[in-house]
């Protein structure tokens, strides 16, 4: 068998693994807490670490480190931030103890002695615009201006208004969203003054763990391990070590002894990241027949210190006269990192709120204006299938409410009204040339499959296991995975959707490659023609008539002593991407409190090939259910006037829970391409279709997530007085 | 909803801010104002007291027993420290299994059994916990020999990044001793004080459904 062939994935039930539903190989160990995180490594001797955060949004800063360093049990206090800090909570510096509980007591009384000068600072963007605020960032408060046009999109809405369409003038708003990642930023520096250390980090790349730290530590590269066996959630904000890493790895090198750096709560929410919030404003007509013919839209991206993530206007429908205009506005917060489709939600939720406005403006049914909007030709006809697909399942077609939202509000007799709404998504996905993997077999049979990439939940390490499985015949369980190692081949980071589309094909380029060694050895075993040898269930080895064969374990042990070690790397032809979605959701809203409850989500992705179907699904669901949590609940809030964070705690901060999930329903579509990635696309829509679905039920259009009680019982009295 | 109770004496949360002598910043319905004035008093009470000679702050390790998953297990630890940082901390080999999330009994990431009742370890003094009989899910099963639950976690795919799976398989275990028939809206309840970040509710309802028993005629 030649490898330089293109290889193809077998389809369907040609399968006997993969695109089934797989069980995560390491599910027995995070069901019974065996499975070792970054957060529970314990090296002998280890430092326990905290950061002290800067309680105002900026300050010129005096640290007495003195003051944690009379708390007995601590070890080490260090300087974190400049002279001046820039955002609220800013770590200004870290303290070290021989227990958490020393530390936090050395962090308290550091805290309680700093010294603040306060520094005029901006928070929120009505602050940071204003003619005489302080300057945030030396470029100014708004950077990177940016307008696209394309046509004339005023002399559109002129003739479109002429014709008898329809304007809308909107703002619509969202706020910054944190990740919230349940296992904190930090990581575990296993170094005691000598010439190697391992470095245990919840991150969402092993090999940035090298990044860094080898020069933090004075240490060679080739003498640093990175270890992520196992991380607890990242969702884009774990790139790099951060200031974390470059603390922790301080404070070993000062000490010679390990340190577990692992941020508080509190600091996670001030300081590690989060998906920036917008503000854009539009003004967009549609034709009398629903057509959207011009759309003029002005943002600001609210990224904090950073630009924050936006696409720009229109999101996926097509609008001939387009005129957009974004801007980051900076504040003194920290800055925003990647989330799970940094940008597309938020664009997501305005652009499909205008949709909703001029179909009810034009009288025009919900799914007949995204039909008529979205782009033509092949694509564009994959998201109207989807549409289709989501409308019939969640059932819109017996819903009344098609093409003019409820009126049910205006009458106080009804204490619920039910409503519908839609989104769709797009995203790149796909992979790259970056996942060196090796398969090695012993003589005893044993297959182990090795690659440095890391699993964030996402499965990865079952995928590991599974591809290779699949090619000989295997079950999942034969294949001993291990990831999440430096000494182990290169992976690339887990962002973008990449992992899988970058790491299937190189696993099953080095399956390929060892069959094919394999097939010679048993061909001289058994004194036959390679050609007339293939695999079967089991491992197995056999001539087509099954009149010779050897089984795995008679396989093996042809081999040398050596055993035999296949390299993979990535093949194209394995992979595709563009990534297409569609979601539904259906909402009961309380006209007398206000609370909305999704009933229902439906979700229709095209994600190319599915190697796991169960934790495709597990994805999918993931991700509407932190659309749902984005929609109802998720919010930073900080008083403008004072500069304090209101909300730095899960109690405050609220995540949807339990009682909060709604029946779910994924649908993925026959795709004929290769692998691309699930991970981000199901994130996209489903805001901003519970947002449509609360419009569709009572009237009120909520054009400021998240979609709290209070503002659902404005709208519906503006209703009742209009 | 099952309550989650967090230590047998309510007046406990206070007494253990107390203890722990870490800055505690009451918003709640004050105004942005006073908090502002409540959190800058704090840290200074802080500065004055914390640390210093007179520290209201109780010192010293004594040794207790805890009595986990059957075991009894010898433990030095501070009037402050919580029962999750004597489990995850102090105890020698250290037990893992329960996590670490918010510190603040918001997520249920640490919950434990105290006497069969899910509690958050995060919010119970180590001192406290003594006397009590401690279930942690090192205790539930292991690979090789997972308890019903467990298995039907990972048969469901009840679990992405798993930090929040210990707790959910806790709160849902004792819930399921309490009521092995339980329902669905039930079983809801019983894990509404946890939190998973990764969505995977859904098959985390269907894992627990799938080891109930349900009632004669039901279902």
């Amino acid at each position: 068998m030649s490898t330089s062939e293109k290889l193809t994935w077998k389809r369907g039930d040609a399968n006997r693994v993969l695109g089934k539903n797989i069980k995560r190989v390491d599910g027995p160990a995070k069901a019974t807490g065996t499975a070792l995180y970054g957060h529970d490594m314990r090296p002998a001797n280890l430092v326990f670490a905290r950061f002290v955060p800067c309680p105002v949004p900026s300050a010129e800063v005096t640290v007495d480190l003195q003051a944690a360093l009379a708390v007995p049990g601590v070890v080490d206090a260090v300087r974190v931030s400049g002279d001046k800090t820039l955002f609220l909570g800013e770590p200004v510096a870290a303290v070290a103890a021989e227990t958490p509980e020393a530390a936090r007591e050395g962090a308290a009384a550091l805290l309680a002695a700093l010294k603040l000068v306060e520094l005029p600072a901006c928070v929120d963007s009505a602050q940071a615009l204003k003619p005489d605020a302080p300057n945030v960032s030396r470029r100014g408060n708004a950077t990177r201006e940016r307008t696209k046009t394309d046509g004339d999109p005023e002399a559109a809405i002129e003739a479109t208004l002429a014709d008898g369409g329809a304007l809308v003038e909107a703002r619509y708003t969202v706020p910054v969203q944190h990740h919230a990642c349940l296992e904190t930023h930090g990581m575990t520096v296993e170094y005691s003054g000598g010439e190697t250390a391992i470095i245990h980090g919840s991150i969402q790349g092993t090999f940035s763990l090298l990044d860094g730290p080898p020069e933090a530590l004075g240490l060679k590269d080739a003498d640093v391990e990175g270890n992520v066996q196992h991380m607890g959630g990242g969702f884009g904000s774990k790139f790099g070590v951060g200031v974390e890493g470059r603390v922790a790895c301080e404070l070993a090198k000062r000490l010679g002894r390990p340190v577990h750096l692992f941020m508080d709560r509190e600091t996670e929410f001030h300081a590690a990241g989060n998906r920036s919030g917008n503000e854009v404003t539009v003004r967009a007509a549609a034709t009398k027949d629903g057509r959207i013919t011009a759309l003029i839209s002005d943002s600001n991206k609210l990224g904090g210190l950073s630009g924050g993530s936006y696409p720009g206007l229109p999101y996926v429908y097509e609008v001939a006269a387009v005129k957009g205009t974004t801007r980051s506005v900076h504040t003194n917060t920290d800055g925003n990192r990647a989330m799970r489709a940094p940008g597309h939600p938020q664009a997501s939720f305005g652009m499909e709120a205008l949709v909703d406005e001029l179909a009810y403006a034009t009288g025009t049914d919900l799914i007949e204006m995204r039909k008529l909007n979205l782009p033509e030709g092949e694509w564009g006809d994959v998201w109207r299938q989807q549409l289709e697909r989501a409308a019939k399942e969640i059932g819109w077609f017996e819903h009344e409410l098609r093409s003019a939202p409820g009126s049910a509000a205006l009458s106080l007799d009804r204490e619920e009204a039910i409503g519908i709404g839609f989104g769709v998504s797009v995203w790149g996905g796909g992979g790259y040339k970056s996942n060196e993997v090796q398969i090695s077999l012993d003589r005893k049979g044993s297959l182990v499959a090795a690659v440095g990439t890391q699993d964030l939940g996402t499965g990865s390490r079952t995928l590991v296991a599974a591809v290779v499985a699949e090619e000989f015949g295997l079950e999942v369980d034969d294949v001993a995975a291990r990831i999440g190692s430096t000494k182990l081949g290169r992976g690339n980071m887990s962002g973008g959707s990449t992992t899988t589309a970058s790491l299937a094909p190189a696993l099953k380029d080095a399956a390929v490659k060892m069959k094919a060694a394999l097939i010679d050895v048993a061909a001289a075993a058994l004194g036959e023609k390679p050609e007339a040898l293939s695999f079967f269930a089991g491992g197995s080895v056999a001539t087509s008539d099954g009149s010779k064969s050897l089984s795995w374990t008679e396989l093996a042990g042809q081999l040398s002593a050596a055993g035999l070690t296949a390299n993979g790397t990535w093949r194209e032809e394995l992979q595709a991407s563009g990534a297409h979605g569609a979601q539904a959701a259906k909402v009961s809203v309380d006209l007398v409190t206000g609370r909305v409850r999704v009933l229902e989500m439906v979700a229709c992705h095209d994600a190319g090939l599915i190697l796991n179907a169960l934790a495709a699904k597990s994805q999918v669901q993931g991700a509407m259910v932190q659309a749902l949590s984005y929609a109802l609940f998720e919010e930073r809030l900080i008083d403008a006037d004072l500069g304090l964070r209101l909300n730095p705690n899960f109690e405050t901060y609220k995540l949807a829970g339990s009682l909060q999930i709604p029946t779910m329903k994924v649908f993925f579509d026959d795709d004929p391409r290769g692998v691309i990635g699930i991970g981000e696309p199901p994130a996209i829509p489903g805001a901003a279709a519970i947002a449509n679905a609360v419009h569709n039920a009572c009237g009120v259009r909520v054009r400021d997530l998240p979609l709290t009680p209070d503002k659902v019982l404005m709208g519906l009295e503006e209703l009742r007085n209009a | 909803m099952t309550g989650k109770r967090d230590t047998k004496d309510p007046g406990s949360l206070s007494r253990r801010d107390f203890l722990r002598g870490g800055a505690l910043v009451g918003i709640g319905a004050a105004t942005a104002q006073h908090a502002r004035a409540a959190a800058n008093a704090n840290r200074q009470a802080t500065a004055t007291s914390g640390s210093a000679a007179g520290s209201p702050v109780l010192r010293g390790r004594t040794r207790i027993e805890l009595e986990i998953n059957g075991t009894k297990r010898a433990v030095q630890v501070e009037p402050r420290t919580s029962l999750l940082e004597a489990l995850r901390v102090h105890i020698t080999p250290p037990l893992t299994g329960t996590k670490l999330v918010c510190d603040g009994g918001n997520c249920g990431a640490c919950t434990v059994l105290i006497d069969g009742e899910p509690a958050a370890a995060c919010m119970t003094l180590a001192l406290d916990a003594a006397g009590h009989k401690l279930r942690t899910i090192e205790g539930e099963g292991t690979p090789a020999d997972m308890s019903p639950l467990q298995a039907s976690f990972c048969e469901h795919d009840g679990m992405m990044c798993g930090f929040c799976t210990s707790g959910f398989i806790m709160s849902l275990t004792a819930a399921l001793e309490a009521n092995p028939a339980a329902n669905e809206d039930e079983l809801r309840a019983a894990c509404s004080g946890n939190l998973c970040r990764c969505g995977t509710y859904p098959q985390v309802f269907e894992a627990a459904l799938a080891v109930a028993q349900p009632k004669r005629g039901e279902r």
